[in-house]
């Protein structure tokens, strides 16, 4: 199963680090790493600067992520902040403001 | 003590209260708090605020104060405790600080440091006599 899942109703306000897969359907403020895939899933709202091995993003997330394989903007995300991967998808209906830097 | 896997709840109903945990290879410093319940497997070095249950598995670890609705421990806690339900203290816990809640248990083999304050009512054989 899952290594971390952060409830809906959960607010995480600090550092949230992790080896593993990190499932994030709440609330982080602060900063979030995690060596394994990271999700935030619709209706989590994360205010935090965001690393991991790969990041799907269906949710709000306010703050710079970056991602050592991809990052996946699904439909109804929101992302204020820069991206850095070597690949990144912005589904349709995904709202993004910031840079992107894909490493080239 | 049924809990449901994090993999079947719901998410689509808005009210339903979520699991939570914070896995193995997992480590929080700074606040948790929030609704439902919650299994912690890693680490916290912070205050942990909740209206569902805490677990602190095996493998896990709280450093900082803790207010839940029950609290069962079976690693280690170095805080206090302030529970509107049930503190369960496992063999194999090492518990560190001040537990308050409806009941306290405290079973053989946990290594433990504090005050238990636990209220309930002395059974009626135990009550001061009356007019005496």
């Amino acid at each position: 199963m899952a290594g971390t899942i952060i409830g809906q109703g959960i607010t995480i306000e600090g550092e949230l680090t992790s080896d593993e897969e990190v499932v994030v359907a709440g609330t982080i403020r602060g900063k979030l790493s995690a060596d394994g895939p990271v999700t935030i899933e619709a209706g989590a709202v994360v205010e935090a600067d965001v690393s991991a091995a790969s990041l799907a993003v269906g949710g709000t997330v306010t703050g710079n992520v970056s991602a050592a394989e991809r990052v996946d903007l699904l439909g109804g995300a929101r992302l204020i902040g820069d991206v850095k991967a070597a690949r990144l998808t912005i589904a349709d209906g995904a709202s993004f403001k910031g840079n992107v830097d894909m490493d080239v | 003590m049924a809990r449901g896997s994090a993999v079947e709840r719901s998410r689509t109903s808005e009210t339903s209260e979520s699991s939570s945990v914070l896995g193995r290879g997992a480590r929080v410093r700074g606040r948790v708090s929030g609704d439902g319940d919650l299994r912690v497997e890693g680490q916290i070095e912070g205050d942990v605020t909740l209206s569902g249950e805490l677990s602190i598995d095996q493998t896990g670890s709280i450093r900082g104060d803790v207010d839940a609705a029950s609290v069962t421990i079976t690693g280690v806690l170095q805080g206090d405790v302030a529970s509107r339900g049930a503190v369960t203290i496992r063999a194999s816990a090492k518990v560190k600080g001040n537990m308050g809640g409806a009941e306290v248990s405290l079973e053989e083999g946990a290594s433990f440091a504090g005050r238990i304050e636990a209220e309930f009512d002395l059974p009626a054989e135990l009550m001061p006599r009356q007019g005496r």
